[in-house]
């Protein structure tokens, strides 16, 4: 009997959906919210590509997507209001890019139930109650873990031609705010670098905003004049790498190929690649499947990149070492954050909270070291966006105004 | 030699009501016009475009909903500006007094968190009154006591208040470390709703009422329209010009510090320093347009908010980049101003010697 009445209602969807289109293809109205729009050639415009790149995936195993874009939203009533207005317009999954949204967006996510609600990079759904918001954040520390062997082995090469003495290995990182995803990120890049330069260190100058070409060009130089021999960043723009070509470092960047703007400087970079996670939660609600609450892959499945390496300039082998690495994280060899490679104020890290369920931004529960590494990003379980925020030796912050 | 120039601009004697009307009827279907030029030059169907705008802002009850919390603010500040335009005192500090009015609110929703909701609710409407008065009055103190210039004293004071609630944001009252983003405030410290939107929007329309009879039957709004007329009248009469500034000054910044308290309670449910969002500057179109009458005030903001919401839908429906959206808004406003010039003005050519004579 239940077999026939699911039958039943399989072959009722079945109708419904084909009533929908007449066709065998599907046609779903997806929304994105962005922060910003195109012309930051940074972090929206990398979502921009993915949207286009899953259009036409999603094409080919005939789902029809038409997004609504709505550019330039931060925070506050507007976020609310564009996503209300999506929503209303018949969006059946909605994304919003940035981390400010969402709080807006849950007050939105509670009225309309049907509507799947994502924030990416977000985490707010394990806690928020609501079924209809679910969060995403791939693994980008995996990247500029690769990213920071790249550097480290530029770095030892330079030792090991006498340039520079072992104690002059010095990274400079300008880094947004003393955020969780940026300390996330600068930490696994420093340890990509020490596992290649053991004589490494870092500095990490803050500029206080997430895009701001001038600042972070300011911090770039305040780095240079520091003494760093290579330049990284968590932040939009490319003038880092344009500082550092211009006092003769080396970069490697986030986000986009750098190449363009400094060829000179620039080794490599590594972005996020949204076109996984878009496929997968659009086709998800096309087959009215649950969308996991908590989603984040890496490396291992195409989510994190690495854009082409800058052959002229990398140290001797860095091709050989990086595909080395990238197979050992991929088959759990290798962890980013083993609590071997690093300690905190000379003491080895036994234990670590994750998440913070009171609200009070004081993680409280969830522990994320066990197996002898912290399980950053880790899903499910903990969340997918970063919370790695110990401040471990060798990287010291110039400034913590941010 | 003929040293006529080409045309010059006369006042007009006489204004007819009717007059007036056909030009404000005339500029507005100008506007229309020149904005669906536009929407031909970008490849859309104009009256496709102008249906959208009207039913995305008032097609349904979410689109009325935000088409009304986008004229809340505007409608409040405008009605705030209006005693200080009407005395000649050149306001432009709306925006930094609705972010100081915010600002104080947010303390009391920040550390009253157990507060009951009404008493709560009270306290920051008045700490947002006095802190946005106060910092409304502060420059009309040294207008009356040293003469600086108003107009730049209260334009700088706008950045002051948005560089504190920034430094606010990332500093003392920041939620997750590094997030820049100041918590949402507890349920308590939130405006209820009326009819779907934040009870706001009741508060303006009684304001305008109150405006309405503070500006025309009050001993105040009497020595603001003499002010307006001449200082020297004022003075003459015995008016203490100095004390009549700052007092209005201070009423208009604490109009601004409500409506900053009501936006960041009742829309935002959080403060960040772009709270204002431009609404200081917008507002005093508003206030022009309405020549001061707060009954019209009301039409235009509501207009104000149709076309930003229905501009919004344009974006959504048409995918027309919300730059553009921002120029048909400016067409209206530019439209409209010009319309209210040639009410007021006549232009009197060259060769036509019997109107320049007139």
């Amino acid at each position: 009997m239940k077999k026939f009445i699911s039958m039943l209602l399989a072959v009722v969807m079945v109708f419904a959906l084909c009533a929908a289109s007449a066709s065998a293809e599907t046609d779903i109205k997806v929304g994105m919210i962005c922060i910003g729009d195109e012309n930051d050639q940074g972090y929206t415009y990398n979502f921009i590509r993915s949207t286009e790149t899953a259009s036409e995936a999603l094409k080919a195993e005939g789902i029809n997507v038409e997004w609504v874009f709505k550019y330039n939203l931060v925070e506050g009533d507007p976020v609310a209001e564009a996503n209300e207005e999506l929503a209303d317009d018949g969006c059946a999954i909605i994304f919003n890019n940035s981390y400010g949204q969402e709080p807006a967006m849950l007050q939105v996510a509670k009225d309309y139930p049907e509507t799947v609600f994502v924030g990416c990079t977000n985490e707010g759904s394990w806690k928020d109650n609501l079924d209809n918001t679910v969060n995403a954040f791939s693994r980008i520390y995996e990247g500029r873990y690769l990213a920071g062997v790249v550097a480290g082995m530029k770095l030892q090469e330079m030792i090991d031609n006498g340039e520079i003495t072992a104690d002059e290995a010095v990274i400079g990182y300008v880094g947004a705010y003393s955020f969780a995803e940026v300390i996330s990120g600068f930490t696994a890049y420093y340890l990509g670098a020490k596992s290649v330069c053991p004589s490494a260190t870092m500095k990490v100058q803050f500029v206080g905003s997430w895009s701001d070409a001038t600042e972070e060009a300011n911090a770039a130089q305040a780095l240079c004049d520091m003494g760093c021999k290579i330049i990284s960043q968590h932040s939009d723009n490319t003038t880092p790498a344009t500082t550092a070509e211009k006092n003769g470092v080396f970069h490697t960047g986030y986000n986009a190929d750098m190449l363009a703007a400094a060829p000179a400087a620039s080794i490599i970079s590594t972005r996020i690649d949204w076109t996984n996670y878009f496929v997968y939660a659009i086709k998800a609600v096309v087959n009215g499947e649950t969308v996991d609450a908590d989603y984040s892959n890496g490396l291992a499945e195409g989510e994190v990149v690495l854009t082409t390496l800058n052959e002229d300039i990398c140290a001797a082998g860095t091709a050989e070492k990086l595909a080395e690495v990238e197979a050992a994280i991929a088959d759990g060899s290798l962890h980013v954050f083993d609590t071997d490679t690093f300690t905190v104020a000379g003491e080895k890290v036994e234990s670590c909270l994750a998440l913070d369920m009171d609200g009070d931004f004081t993680a409280d529960t969830g522990e994320a070291i066990y197996d002898g590494y912290f399980h950053e990003s880790e899903v499910p379980g903990l969340q997918s966006a970063p919370f790695f925020a110990l401040r471990i030796d060798g990287i010291e912050w110039v400034n913590e105004a941010y | 030699m003929n040293k006529t120039p080409l045309f010059h601009l006369s006042m007009r004697n006489e204004i007819t009501k009717q007059y007036a009307w056909m030009v404000r009827i005339c500029s507005f279907l100008f506007a229309i016009l020149l904005g669906a030029v536009i929407f031909i030059c970008l490849g859309n169907n104009p009256l496709e475009a102008y249906g959208i705008i009207l039913s995305g802002s008032l097609g349904k009850a979410s689109g009325i909903r935000q088409t009304v919390k986008y004229a809340v603010p505007l409608l409040g500040t405008a009605l705030a500006l209006a005693p200080c335009f009407r005395m000649r005192y050149w306001n432009i500090g709306a925006e930094g007094q609705i972010t100081a009015g915010a600002m104080a609110a947010t303390f009391f929703a920040l550390n009253c968190k157990t507060m009951p909701q009404l008493p709560l609710l009270l306290v920051m409407a008045v700490a947002a009154a006095i802190f946005g008065g106060i910092w409304a009055a502060i420059p009309a103190l040294f207008k009356a006591k040293w003469g600086t210039n108003e107009t730049l004293f209260t334009l700088m004071m706008n950045y002051i208040i948005i560089g504190v609630v920034k430094w606010l944001q990332g500093g003392p009252w920041e939620g997750k470390p590094g997030s820049q983003i100041i918590p949402n405030f507890v349920d308590n410290a939130i405006l209820p709703k009326v009819g779907g939107v934040y009870c706001g929007w009741i508060v303006v329309l009684v304001l305008v009422v109150l405006m309405f009879i503070y500006m025309n039957y009050s001993k105040h709004g009497y020595e603001i329209a003499v002010i307006g007329n001449s200082v020297n009248t004022a003075r003459y009469v015995g008016m203490n010009v100095g004390r009549i500034f700052v007092r209005t000054a201070f009423l208009s910044g604490a109009i601004c510090g409500v409506v900053g308290y009501m936006v960041a309670s009742g829309a935002h449910m959080t403060l960040y320093s772009d709270v204002a969002a431009g609404v200081g500057f917008t507002a005093i179109t508003v206030a022009w347009l309405a020549q001061l009458n707060p009954f019209v005030m009301v039409i235009i903001s509501v207009l104000m908010g149709i076309l930003e919401k229905g501009a919004s839908s344009l974006q959504t429906k048409l995918a027309i980049p919300a730059s553009i959206s921002d120029i048909i808004v400016g067409i209206f406003l530019f439209s409209m101003l010009a319309g209210e010039f040639f009410i007021r003005f006549k232009i009197s050519f060259r060769g036509n010697k019997k109107e320049a004579a007139a």
